[in-house]
């Protein structure tokens, strides 16, 4: 089985034509990349960052890229497995730190990293998610290795306390010399540009996106009651204290409005404390609902159920959860913060401060709206926003990222160096040029140890060309049917 | 892909929104880019003489823990009588007394519903403890060497120092943990005194000063600034003149500290705002500048 | 395959005859228990397979015929034989066949019927493995204990042969009872032909043992219904009675007494272990005891160990010396002698020092200067930070009052010491276990020592309560009983004000109170150490199986673990001959198998736990007598 994709060599341009074949979607030639994606972050592990790494991998696969995944090991879970389409992960046995963070030095992922570079013939790395220690340890062996580099930010951070000074000082050493770099909003693209110092020119805005047929609006939905919707984790940042204020003041204005809470944290104890305070959960009807931890795939079915989304954030970079309830056919009343008046337009939501006050009087307008029957019907809006956000089109212009980055060259050592030095500080900035160096050494180390040479090359299992599907063709017919 | 936009003839703006396909490119930097940007917009202008009288309070307790080490130096020495120091204590603690009430005409009692009965119960708790235990803690320490007394006293003094409410509301203050590394100094030098009745008026005189003067200059500050400033200089120059007596170099180094900390820190307090550069903008974590503690209580 | 037929040796050399024996098809292996010499009636053979069969529930049957030839082969015998096979019929038909003086055998197996797969052959190769049948029938085999990755009962195949084996012998006793030199009807040969020794005595005592233990369990059945009734149930005597150990260890005795003298018959083969483990260990127990109690009664030993023990609670050793050197040292006063008015009980011990010089002295002069040693080395404690000298002359006049109080109950004491050690040695009659029990008489002696302990420790675990309590309150939190947690709480000025100086007297009267439990604590723990370790003995003679432990010295064939096979003289063409061996059971096995149950007292705490009721003061019981027997 031949591979395909990617250079032999490892400097120079790593694109191979790709011959065209019968029955697909692309006819220009079209370069394709061996991309491979980095974060702490993934599968078991749900969440944003997580969902948003796998369906990109799986639209890119799509597009006949070569992608790979590496992660560090979740409990057992150890090695590599393999998910649709041949995406195949890498469990790297890194010890964790803290919140599903690897505990990093900087160097002992270089030996494990190199290794699978080189083997799966990668020329662009693609780290996710600030928080993950070992995105930007790739970032920083790729760079060393002459790999080009993309980082995406999924979150938003401040600047005034100690430890947001001194992640944001990593975040520019990180981030000086990668190549381009992905944001999920206007908002996120303007913080991430003052908190590392970059020229805006290279930095991009791809939002994310929600798959549609998974959120889809109820058409037996019930219209005796009104009924808010809350999914979050209860924490402070997603302002769950601002629902103890909103409970107990709406409940006493309309007699016919439930609330359906669903999420997990450590802010749970205010919400069943203001239920018993206001007695709102043994009397006849239960008014508040509190239903603990949700599995991904009974999100829909919890959505569903209600009229109204309240989302209380006090920060948000995107926020894929006022999505998923506009796709559901909910009408969304949010706080307006960080990126959340770029996501929906006007009429599909209702931004407000993040006081008690002001959310009362969105949601108020919102449930007027709701009884006068002004609102749109649910499958109008779900048809509306199934197109705003969508997999594919991401991928498409992640894809144009790539080709952009693709043509451009990486920083020799030397340059690298007078950058890191110049553009992060004095102090910082020298420190980081001296681990370069000895990050550069430790490579020519290991190179002279096992060269290039000795290491097997990967056999390709991804997407259609992919080597096990190659053995039974009968599947690619089902694969095709599932792509969506 | 080009860094500049091509003008279009039909002028498409720009928007900032991301449901929408915009035919510029994705890493495409409108005018409007940074635009919600805000620097220092909580900055505050201080003034110099502001910050000066607000230094008055580090001052008062600068001084008054060398006020207490100089007395406790003239008791070991043997040259202060107890006797004098008990009385003319209990003289300033009831003038005091009268003077906090007068103040404010009785307002910050009404307010705090505290009567003057259980004001003498507090002070009959005290004085009756402190006469109980103070043979206890005369012979606490003997078998302790002196520089360790020394050396934990300046720590525990120190510590009262750096965690006392100045008036700032900063996480590292605690007003129950300074008072007490107060009064354990005060133990652990009572102790060394000659005699058991030398303890207990030192144990006293130390509440005295550290619980009961910084309560008097609290009330002094917000009602009368004038006579505050007034009472702070005698303050400072009789412990000054307290510490002369003992040691000029001691003397000396305690006046610099005093000026230090009063007329430099504030200047360079205001030059160093002109560095200041705070970022605000949209991605800023909202606060939430309501207490929603009412909804629960 | 390979058909497996286990021949005994003792058949090796008897005459031709049929085989007869068990065939295990699972493991495609014959197994023959005897030869059937010529002449028969073919009928009464079968008869006597009936009888067997019903006797002993083993399916034997005829498997083949077995030829010792001793000149040129008979043509007339070989078609007999061949003959029987139509007579007696067998799958597969073994033929065995050994000439005179040879070591080579030649054996067949047939299969009369057609075989029904087209590969296999109508003739399967034999191999022979010569047993030991005595050794065997004898034998008791310990299957090896389950890796824990396989299922129970998912023995491994090996495991079930061999069982197989060994089973088939050892029930065929029905078998052996007749052999050839019977009268009977039918000739055998099997392992008792040879002839086998019985002892008279061993006849003797078996007949007699019926009676006794018929007997002896009457005896026992009264003994137990006395100790059961009412009046040990009463508070004080039942309490006093679960403390002892003496009596945990009469009744342990009473019990092991009942078992062996149990009427009942041993149902399996680990019950009769059992049982012959209990008597040996009884019979040596009271052996030894008989031993210590002739050793105590000569040469008026009783007295030299009255006069032994008492100086150990006597005031003048041990802790009454900690007690003055700390009262002493700081004041000074080391070289001196206090005054009798102070001190009175020196008096009585300048009275006792005269009595019993030498013995006293050795021993308190032994002790005393030790327990000077540690305490000097305590006294001399780092980080400058001493002993109050006011709570220590406080302390230490409260544990001086104490020993005074323990002196006069001492010499109340003195005199019955000699009494209780003569019907202590006595109580040796019922065992060494049972005279061991002088465990309790330690107690008994250093209850001082536990008073003290107790009294040091209620002390330091108040003082660290309260320190970790005024701690809370010096940094200005509190602990939340509800949320189980500490908050922060605002106190008021005086509540503070009284914390922080109580704080501030318990942190520096900390290291003299410590110093006084430690010292304690550690006479505390010595006792029990030394407690702990007779407790152990009695547990080790209690429990070990000796006979079975003799049984694997003497006849280690009777516990086998397996077994191993010996290659013998192999000529091509001729079966494979393999000679089984027994393999004994390692010793650790036998031990572990056969332990008896004893009442262990094991430690209940781990290290760490300990540690840490020592460090905060909780009084600790490490010596438990469990409740349950453990196997």
């Amino acid at each position: 089985m031949a591979y395909r994709g990617g250079g032999g060599r490892r400097h120079g341009p790593s694109a191979a034509f790709h011959p065209v074949s019968p029955g697909r979607l692309f006819t220009c030639r079209t370069p394709t990349h061996n991309i491979c994606m980095v974060s702490d972050f993934f599968y078991p592990n749900m969440g944003g960052v997580e969902s948003h790494i796998y369906q990109l991998s799986q639209c890119l696969i799509e597009r006949g890229h070569k992608v790979i995944i590496v992660t560090h090991a979740y409990g057992n879970r150890k090695g590599i497995r393999y998910l649709t389409k041949g995406l195949k992960v890498y469990y790297l046995p890194l010890k964790v730190m803290y919140n599903q963070s690897t505990a990093t030095t900087l160097f002992h992922s270089l030996p494990l990293l190199r290794y699978i570079f080189v083997r799966e013939r990668v020329t662009i790395i693609h780290s996710h998610s600030s928080f993950s220690a070992m995105a930007h340890d790739a970032l920083f062996h790729a760079k060393t290795m002459g790999l080009r580099t993309v980082f995406t930010d999924h979150s938003l951070f401040g600047f005034a306390d100690v430890s947001s000074v001194l992640t944001n000082k990593l975040l520019t050493v990180s981030l000086c010399d990668t190549n381009h770099i992905i944001c999920v909003s206007y908002t996120s693209k303007e913080n991430t540009v003052l908190r590392a110092a970059l020229n805006p020119e290279i930095v991009s805005v791809i939002p994310n996106a929600v798959d549609p047929t998974d959120f889809t609006p109820d058409p037996f939905r019930r219209h005796d009651s009104i009924t808010i919707v809350i999914v979050s984790r209860l924490v402070y940042r997603k302002g769950t204290d601002l629902l103890s204020g909103i409970i107990p003041e709406l409940c006493q204005k309309y007699q016919d409005l439930n609330f359906i809470i669903g999420g997990e944290g450590p802010k749970r104890i205010i919400l069943e404390e203001v239920r018993e305070r206001y007695q709102l959960h043994d009397s006849s009807k239960i008014r508040v609902r509190l239903l603990g931890a949700l599995e991904h795939k009974d999100v829909r079915n919890v959505l569903v159920q209600g009229h109204i989304f309240l989302n209380t954030s006090l920060t948000e970079a995107f926020c894929m959860a006022i999505v998923e309830a506009a796709s559901c056919g909910l009408q969304v009343v949010s706080t307006r913060v960080g990126g959340i008046p770029e996501v929906l337009p006007e009429n599909l939501i209702i931004l407000c401060e993040p006081s008690v006050k002001s959310l009362c009087e969105g949601l108020e307008k919102a449930i007027s709206q709701l009884k006068s029957g002004v609102l749109p019907a649910p499958e109008k809006i779900h048809n509306i926003v199934k197109t705003f956000y969508t997999w594919r089109n991401v991928a498409e212009r992640t894809e144009k990222v790539y080709n952009r980055v693709a043509g451009e060259t990486v920083l020799p050592m030397d340059k690298r160096l007078e950058r890191l030095m110049s553009h992060c500080g004095p102090v910082t900035g020298c420190i980081f040029a001296l681990l370069a160096v000895f990050n550069f050494l430790f490579l020519t180390f290991l190179r002279w140890m096992t060269p290039d040479s000795l290491i097997d090359v990967a056999i390709d299992a991804t997407g259609p060309k992919g080597a096990w599907i190659n053995q039974y063709p009968y599947s690619r017919k089902r694969g095709r049917n599932k792509t969506r | 892909m080009c860094a500049q936009p091509v003008p279009n003839t039909t002028e498409i703006r720009w928007q900032k929104v991301l449901y929408e396909r915009q035919p510029f490119p994705d890493n495409y930097v409108d005018q409007r880019f940074l635009e919600e940007l805000r620097k220092n917009i909580h900055a505050r202008k201080y003034q110099y003489w502001a910050v000066v009288f607000e230094s008055s309070v580090v001052i008062q307790q600068l001084c008054s823990v060398c006020v207490f080490g100089v007395i406790w130096w003239y008791m070991d020495e043997g040259l202060l009588a107890p006797h004098w120091l008990l009385g003319t204590g209990l003289a300033l603690s009831l003038t005091g007394y009268v003077l906090f009430d007068l103040l404010d005409g009785g307002e910050g009692r009404r307010k705090s519903g505290r009567t003057r009965w259980a004001d003498l119960k507090s002070a009959l708790v005290f004085i009756t403890f402190t006469y109980g235990f103070s043979p206890v803690l005369k012979t606490l320490t003997e078998s302790v060497s002196t520089d360790t007394i020394y050396a934990m006293s300046v720590f525990m003094l120190l510590g009262h120092l750096i965690f006392f409410d100045y008036g700032a509301n900063a996480a590292i203050v605690s007003s129950t943990l300074s008072l007490n590394m107060a009064i354990f100094a005060s133990v652990c030098l009572a102790s060394r005194l000659p005699r058991t009745l030398h303890a207990f008026i030192m144990v006293t005189f130390a509440i005295q000063i550290f619980a009961l003067w910084p309560m008097l200059q609290k009330k002094l500050k917000a009602c009368t600034p004038r006579c505050y400033v007034g009472v702070t200089l005698l303050f400072a120059f009789s412990a000054l003149g307290g510490l002369l007596s003992i040691s000029a170099v001691g003397a000396t180094l305690f006046a610099l500290l005093l000026v230090s900390i009063s007329c430099l820190c504030p200047f360079y307090l205001i030059r160093l705002q002109l560095f200041k550069e705070n970022i605000h903008g949209p991605w800023d974590e909202a606060e939430i500048k309501e207490d929603l503690s009412r909804f629960l209580s | 395959m390979v058909l497996k037929a286990f021949f005994p040796t003792c058949c090796a050399s008897a005459d031709s005859g049929l085989l007869v024996g068990r065939w295990v098809p699972e493991q495609n292996s014959a197994v023959v228990l005897a030869v059937v010499h010529f002449p028969f009636i073919p009928i009464q053979v079968k008869e006597l397979l009936a009888q067997v069969q019903q006797a002993s529930g083993v399916g034997v049957a005829v498997l083949g015929t077995w030829c010792h030839r001793r000149q040129e082969p008979e043509e007339s015998l070989g078609h007999f034989l061949e003959g029987l096979g139509a007579i007696f019929s067998h799958e597969p038909w073994l033929q065995l066949c050994r000439e005179r003086g040879s070591k080579f055998w030649s054996c067949k197996a047939t299969h009369r019927q057609v075989p029904t797969s087209p590969s296999a052959p109508g003739e399967d190769q034999v191999m022979l493995i010569f047993y030991d049948q005595r050794k065997v029938l004898l034998s008791q085999l310990h299957p090896p204990t389950a890796l824990p990755d396989h299922q129970a009962g998912d023995a491994t195949a090996s495991t079930r042969g061999l069982a197989a084996v060994f089973d088939t012998v050892a029930r065929s006793e029905a078998l052996f009872r007749s052999d050839r030199f019977d009268e009977g009807l039918v000739r055998l040969s099997h392992w008792q032909s040879e002839g086998v020794e019985a002892s008279i005595l061993v006849e003797l005592a078996k007949q007699a043992s019926g009676p006794v233990c018929l007997l002896m369990a009457y005896l026992l059945s009264l003994i137990s219904a006395a100790s059961t009734c009412r009046v040990f149930k009463l508070w004080p005597l039942s309490f006093i009675c679960s403390k002892l150990s003496t009596c945990e260890q009469l009744r342990h005795r009473l019990e092991q007494l009942t078992f062996i003298f149990s009427t009942q018959k041993a149902e399996n083969a680990s019950q009769l272990m059992r049982k012959a483990n209990t008597l040996v260990s009884v019979l040596l127990d009271v052996a030894l005891g008989l031993t210590l109690l002739s050793w105590l009664h000569g040469k008026d030993r009783i007295g030299q160990l009255a006069d032994a023990l008492v100086p150990v609670a006597d005031p003048s050793s041990a802790s009454s010396v900690v007690v003055y050197w700390a009262y002493c040292g700081q004041t000074g006063l080391c070289g001196q002698e206090p005054s009798q008015a102070e001190c009175p009980w020196l008096l009585r011990v300048a009275q006792l020092r005269g009595r019993r010089k030498e013995s006293l002295g050795a021993g308190k002069e032994w002790v005393a200067e030790e327990l000077q040693h540690l305490l000097q080395w305590l006294m001399g404690a780092p980080a400058g930070l001493k002993m109050n000298r006011a709570l220590d002359q406080v302390l230490g006049r409260f544990f001086l009052y104490h020993i005074h109080l323990w002196i006069s109950y001492i010499h109340l004491m003195s005199p019955f010491i000699e009494r209780i050690l003569w019907h202590m040695g006595l109580s040796a009659c019922l065992g060494l276990t049972v005279a061991l029990s002088i465990s309790d008489i330690i107690a008994l002696l250093t209850f001082h020592i536990y008073c003290f302990y107790v009294y040091g420790a209620r002390l330091y675990c108040l003082k660290i309560c309260g320190l970790s309590s005024l701690w809370r309150l010096f940094r200005g939190k509190k602990w939340n009983v509800l949320r189980q947690r500490v908050d922060s709480c605002s106190y008021d000025l005086d509540q503070l004000f009284i914390g922080t100086l109580l704080f501030t007297i318990l942190v520096f009267l900390l290291p003299t109170t410590a110093l006084y439990y430690l010292v304690f604590t550690l006479l505390r723990l010595l006792v029990v150490t030394v407690q702990g370790l007779i407790h152990l003995l009695v547990d080790l003679i209690n429990s070990l199986p000796l006979y079975a432990l003799g049984l694997r010295l003497c006849r280690p064939y009777r516990l086998s673990a397996g077994v191993k096979f010996q290659v013998l003289e192999h000529e091509a063409g001729r079966p494979l001959r393999l000679l089984m061996q027994i393999n004994p059971l390692p010793y650790n096995r036998v031990v572990h198998t056969y332990r008896l149950p004893s009442c262990g007292c094991h430690p209940k705490h781990s290290w760490g736990s300990l540690c840490r009721k020592l460090f905060f003061g909780e009084l600790i019981y490490p010596w438990r007598q469990r409740g349950d027997k453990q196997d």
